[in-house]
């Protein structure tokens, strides 16, 4: 059997490797599109200004006892 | 310049005034640094698709890719494409949590996950060495190509691309260099689509291409290379590409970039998607390739100058101006996103911390002079090229995969983790991955990425074992890898 040409092992490499970046997108039709299941927010606010600096970081950091 | 083709050339003067007409306007929307460095953090789906698919695929993509091909066969399907396509995929499955950390960088992420903001200048500067020298390869393999392709001297070439790209990355930032992205990747992967559907006429069919390619080399259709490559050679060749789709610098910045999780999966799960559609043609271009300038006569000796010779000697023009622009935008796309990731490092993860109290505008210029002072070095070095373009893409694929994936990304979820077992896996897997892959590519039969994050791993859990658990970074963590396991 050579589908395209090819050996069938050939031919199923392309096949995976085009099934492997398609992973998320099968994950993201099944999980966000089909069921729904929400993505959760990101903290209000954003991160614009403070996340210049990474003053967020530099406190939290502290408080987790450096 | 005698050898010069009007068309391309003019293809390639047009290309280069769109492009800057695009960059110039969407310039006008940079305001302040978190525009200029992250879009604002308000990128939509369709803009950070095409940013990324466009900086995914780069010159080395279109003349390494090409060239292995040609030289090897389809056994790069097996290894480096299945490793990138993978990575795509597995980002996916922790954006989420890398979207709610809210970092802007990779050294950002190390820092968060070590505790120590320490991380972030020492993390920058490997990431920094490393976007650069990707930077120079890119422009070296950029100018070679197009110099084929257009007739004009290799020295001048390199500086007309230099310009234009650090021109607009320089003034733009993320905003000119998304927008241009977009434009880039239609192009991109329209060109290949193009160019195959030609050459399958051309040749008779995918099939009679596939069957005549097997024909010039049976190991050519093999998924080992009929043998010439051992498991293990994949095994960590797989790896080390997976791992640097984890610890890219501009992968995390577009994440950064996109306006919330919704916007980084799409992202991602669209690109894996159309990337693995798209490298699966590229290569089998690169089989039609070999079946077209072999059949005709016009077989090379360096396997990089196959694709040229394809542009310049086999199709006809109006197949060869597609590919031009398709090459060009390949090439820029890749090289305004490694600057623009390089300034940023410099200005946000070294220059930040050594001087936390500057203002917005005064590291907005930091970046803008990072990313000219870089791209102008970049630049220079590229005109005395280093290496060959695969070796070193490989050589730097080893050390930040060795280095930092399995360390970071294991403390994003092992919240207890202690942050200085972490750092000291960090620098156990650069020592080690970077010492086997210099010591030849291996230490006796185990490849450098092996031996690499081996070391990491070994080392992560013999410190944090020895050092007891610190909890420094749990309470940052846990909730975010609460959320992401709830949702």
């Amino acid at each position: 059997m050579k589908p395209l040409g090819l050996p069938l092992s050939m031919f199923l490499v392309f096949a995976i490797v085009i099934l492997a970046g398609s992973l998320g997108a099968i994950h993201y039709l099944i999980v966000h599109v089909l069921l729904r299941r929400p993505f959760g927010d990101e903290p209000a606010g954003g991160l614009a200004g403070a996340a210049a600096h990474g003053e967020r970081r530099t406190a939290e950091s502290r408080e987790g006892g450096a | 310049m005698s050898g010069a083709n009007p068309y391309f050339l003019a293809a390639f003067v047009v290309y280069l005034i769109l492009l800057m007409a695009i960059a110039v306007w969407a310039a006008r929307r940079t305001r302040n640094v978190m525009d200029f460095w992250v879009f604002g953090q308000k990128m939509g789906p369709t803009l950070a698709t095409w940013s990324l698919i466009a900086n995914f695929v780069s010159a080395v993509s279109v003349i390494g890719f090409t060239g292995a091909v040609y030289a090897s066969g389809y056994s790069l399907m097996t290894h480096t494409i299945l490793g990138l396509m993978l990575g795509v995929s597995g980002l996916y499955f922790v954006v989420g949590l890398v979207r709610r950390l809210n970092v802007l960088t990779f050294p950002d992420l190390v820092a968060r996950v070590t505790g120590t903001q320490a991380a972030r200048p020492l993390a920058g500067s490997v990431l920094l060495l490393s976007g650069w020298l990707y930077l120079v390869m890119q422009l070296v393999g950029a100018s070679l190509l197009v110099t084929a392709i257009t007739g004009v001297p290799y020295q001048y070439m390199v500086w007309i691309i230099g310009s234009v790209f650090i021109l607009y990355t320089a003034t733009g930032g993320l905003v000119s260099v998304a927008w241009t992205d977009l434009v880039q990747g239609v192009i991109m992967v329209g060109a290949v689509i193009i160019a195959l559907a030609y050459m399958v006429v051309d040749l008779g069919g995918l099939t009679e291409i596939n069957t005549r390619f097997a024909a010039l080399d049976p190991s050519f259709v093999d998924p080992t290379g009929g043998g010439k490559l051992s498991w293990p050679m994949i095994g960590a060749t797989f790896l080390a590409f997976f791992g640097t789709i984890f610890t890219e610098q501009d992968m995390l910045i577009r994440i950064a970039a996109t306006r919330d999780v919704r916007t980084a999966k799409i992202h991602l799960a669209a690109s894996g998607a159309i990337l693995s559609v798209f490298y699966a043609l590229l290569v089998l271009l690169g089989g039609a390739t070999a079946v077209a300038l072999v059949g005709s006569g016009l077989g090379v000796e360096n396997p990089d100058a196959a694709f040229p010779t394809l542009i310049t000697r086999y199709v006809p023009t109006w197949i060869g101006v597609v590919l031009v622009l398709g090459v060009m935008s390949a090439i820029l796309s890749t090289t305004d996103t490694r600057l623009h990731a390089i300034g940023m490092t410099v200005a946000r993860d070294i220059y930040s911390y050594f001087r936390p109290r500057v203002g917005e505008a005064h590291l907005m210029r930091v970046s803008r002079a990072a990313t000219v002072l870089l791209g102008l070095l970049a630049t220079a070095a590229a005109m005395d090229p280093p290496g060959t373009i695969i070796m070193l893409y490989g050589f730097r694929a080893v050390l930040l995969t060795s280095a930092f994936f399995l360390p970071v990304y294991i403390a994003i979820y092992w919240t207890a983790l202690d942050g200085r077992a972490v750092l000291a896996a960090i620098v156990a897997g650069a020592v080690v991955g970077l010492g086997a892959q210099v010591a030849g590519g291996s230490i006796g039969p185990v490849p450098a990425t092996f031996c690499g994050v081996g070391a990491s791993v070994a080392l992560l859990l013999v410190a944090h074992w020895a050092l007891g658990p610190r909890r420094r970074q749990e309470t940052v963590l846990a909730g975010v890898a609460a959320d992401e396991g709830a949702g």
